[in-house]
């Protein structure tokens, strides 16, 4: 597993410049809540047919960042985006919340803080 | 003259509806259904219409979004209708139990007038669950013929005046006449 | 005047195992447009092994995310288990499961089968294959004690042994069923009727496939070479003679002749494993706490299932990420939908083989 660290704002290019479809398949969009109410937001990709190529970009951001959205480039990426949505509390261009959750429902469940 | 309550108990369908488990019960009706275990040669047929069926077998603990259809779908049905409860998990929240999105079991919401316990539960088990369901199909077809009013006045708990209780049970003795 | 009419389909319907909404807008006949609801089984069992559950139980609660794919799920999270703590599985336990892994693979892929034969009319077919299948459920539960839901894996290895007795037992079943398998290629080849309900219906192009990164049978039926049994060196797929199977056409047909193909090679696979199970310990004592981040992949009946476990050197988790098959193949399944007649849908929708409480977690 291979992480590199890129700043919020460079996310998009750099996914960009990165992935190319017939090359690289796109797993999932990966929260993990850290301390200090930050949150890590990864995205994972894996090589076709390489032994165990896993490629993780991701950002250390605050719960009121926007998260620029990728699905222009990934479209597939559409349904991840929800969920991160669902479970943080946070908000990723272009994507509604209501995945998962109803309006009673624990909100932002897995944000390890109040927002 | 022909008689729908003497064939109802031959020939009872069935409505199945996940209501958040995790399929393996699901899967184990399906097997129910299929030749080893053959369900089917107690006249039970798997149905997808709620108005059409008899017997309700209900699997997993009710997640939030669920909640709605469940009763939904209980309410649409004719009585007498029979609700078992397959698995673990639909009895009593089994390992989902105090889970954020789901209520424990599924008795909080309907009546259940049959329990399979077991996580997954085995097709033994929801044959032997099935075919106690008939029995209660039968009773519950016999009370339902009964003039209830005739026989008690209708009890009153906190002002919601109730019918159920006054029906006479089976094999009580008639007080007024 | 509006045009089009909007259908639901779900989420309770005869065609469904599972509570799944998809509200189809058509034109006369033709599907142009769908919208899908997946979260009716969410529970929140991501949350729950990291605040309920200590590190050693939960991966019998992962299993219940799925009861199709239980074994792939426990596996998946006992591996990113033991790379934090350093455990080295002994090859027996590697080797038991692996024939657990391809056991259940067989039946998931048989179940499906099943629903779709039953989706497209062919009742007789469903009950023929669903009757088949109870020869591997018997088996399973000769080998773990129970049907579904067998909690097998444990940390360091696996819970139960196996005699040979049994191995002879399972290698007659093997064979029978083999012969059985045969046979529904046959079928499905040759049976006109099933052609007309199969063939050039829900096509996905390789193209397409690879733009909405779709994973397991879905994509190798278009001809993408994608199965983490080829891409991981954990387990001893390459010497027990994985085979990948592709199809060029991408419709329903290709995708259940893929189906057959791979429980042919599974039975091959578990044949050989039966024919030589290592001498050793099942069960490695652990020491310590998981610490570090780990991720892990293994190939589900469905494809790709996907395992991030961060652990901070206490009993409690701090995340476990479960990607599961069915949940980055929806933007496929809505695409495949487009252009595709209302009729067909039940039967499209069953050849995907969706595991919705896998999706919702």
């Amino acid at each position: 597993m291979r992480k590199i660290k890129v700043a919020l704002e460079n996310i998009v290019d750099e996914i960009k410049d990165f992935y190319d479809y017939k090359l690289w398949h796109f797993l999932t969009i990966n929260g993990v809540a850290l301390e200090d109410n930050k949150l890590e937001v990864q995205w994972i990709f894996s090589k076709y047919e390489a032994l165990d190529d896993v490629m993780v970009y991701y950002v250390e951001c605050d719960y009121k960042d926007l998260i620029p959205s990728v699905v222009e480039i990934i479209p597939s990426a559409i349904i991840s985006q929800r969920e991160i949505i669902d479970m943080f509390g946070v908000k990723v261009e272009g994507s509604e919340k209501g995945l998962y959750l109803d309006e009673d429902s624990l909100q932002a469940p897995l944000s390890g803080c109040s927002i | 003259m022909f008689s729908l309550n003497k064939y109802r108990k031959k020939s009872p369908w069935i409505l199945h509806y996940n209501a958040g488990s995790c399929n393996g019960c699901d899967i184990e009706i399906l097997a129910c259904l299929s030749p080893k275990y053959d369900l089917e040669r107690f006249g039970v047929i798997n149905t997808g219409n709620p108005k059409q069926s008899d017997i309700f077998l209900v699997t997993g603990p009710v997640t939030f979004r669920s909640r709605e259809r469940l009763i939904e779908l209980y309410t649409q049905m004719p009585e007498p209708k029979v609700v078992v409860a397959v698995g673990s998990c639909t009895c009593t929240g089994g390992v989902f139990r105090d889970m954020y999105n789901v209520e424990d079991g599924i008795d909080i919401y309907i009546p259940v007038d049959v329990y399979i316990p077991g996580c997954a539960a085995s097709p033994e088990l929801i044959i032997d669950g099935v075919v106690q369901a008939l029995d209660i199909l039968e009773k519950k077809t016999k009370e339902m013929e009964i003039p209830f009013k005739l026989f008690k006045e209708a009890t009153t708990k906190k002002g919601i005046t109730s019918r159920r209780e006054s029906a006479l049970k089976i094999g009580e003795n008639d007080e007024k006449n | 005047m509006k045009k089009t009419i909007n259908i639901p389909l779900g989420s309770q319907h005869i065609s469904l195992l599972e509570p799944v909404r998809f509200k189809f807008e058509c034109e006369n006949e033709k599907i142009v447009g769908v919208d899908s609801d997946v979260g009716f089984v969410h529970r929140g069992v991501e949350k729950a092994c990291t605040t309920r559950f200590k590190y050693d139980a939960v991966g019998y609660v992962v299993a219940r995310v799925c009861g199709l794919c239980a074994i792939t799920h426990s596996l998946s999270y006992t591996v990113a288990i033991e790379q934090l703590l350093d455990v080295e599985v002994s090859k027996k336990a590697k080797y038991l499961r692996v024939l657990l892994l391809e056991l259940d693979r067989i039946h998931s892929h048989m179940l499906c089968l099943s629903h779709t034969c039953e989706s497209a009319g062919f009742e007789a077919m469903f009950m023929r294959i669903m009757g088949d299948r109870e020869l591997i459920m018997e088996i399973q539960e000769l080998l773990t004690g129970n049907r579904i839901q067998f909690d097998y894996i444990s940390i360091g290895g696996v819970n139960r042994d196996i005699s040979l007795e049994t191995a002879k037992k399972i290698v007659n079943s093997l064979d029978i069923v083999k012969q059985k398998v045969l046979g529904y290629i046959d079928e499905f080849t040759n049976n006109w009727s099933l052609s007309l309900k199969f063939k050039g219906i829900g096509a996905l192009t390789l193209d397409e496939a690879y733009r909405f990164n779709a994973i397991g049978p879905l994509a190798r039926a278009s001809g993408l070479h994608i199965d983490v049994r080829n891409e991981i060196e954990y387990l001893p797929y390459k010497e027990l003679g994985f085979k990948m199977q592709t199809h060029t056409d991408g419709d329903i047909n290709a995708r259940n002749i893929i189906r057959l193909n791979e429980i042919l090679n599974s039975l091959e696979m578990c044949n050989n494993i039966l024919a030589g199970v290592p001498e050793g310990e099942i069960v490695v004592k652990s020491k310590g706490k998981p610490s570090g981040e780990s991720l892990v992949r293994f190939e589900a009946p469905r494809g790709e299932l996907m395992y991030f476990v961060k652990g901070n050197a206490t009993a409690m988790l701090d995340r476990v990420r479960i990607k599961t098959p069915t949940f980055s193949s929806i933007p496929a399944f809505s695409h495949i939908f487009m252009g595709e007649n209302y009729a067909d849908a039940p039967a499209i929708l069953a050849s995907f083989d969706p595991c919705l409480s896998c999706t919702a977690k």
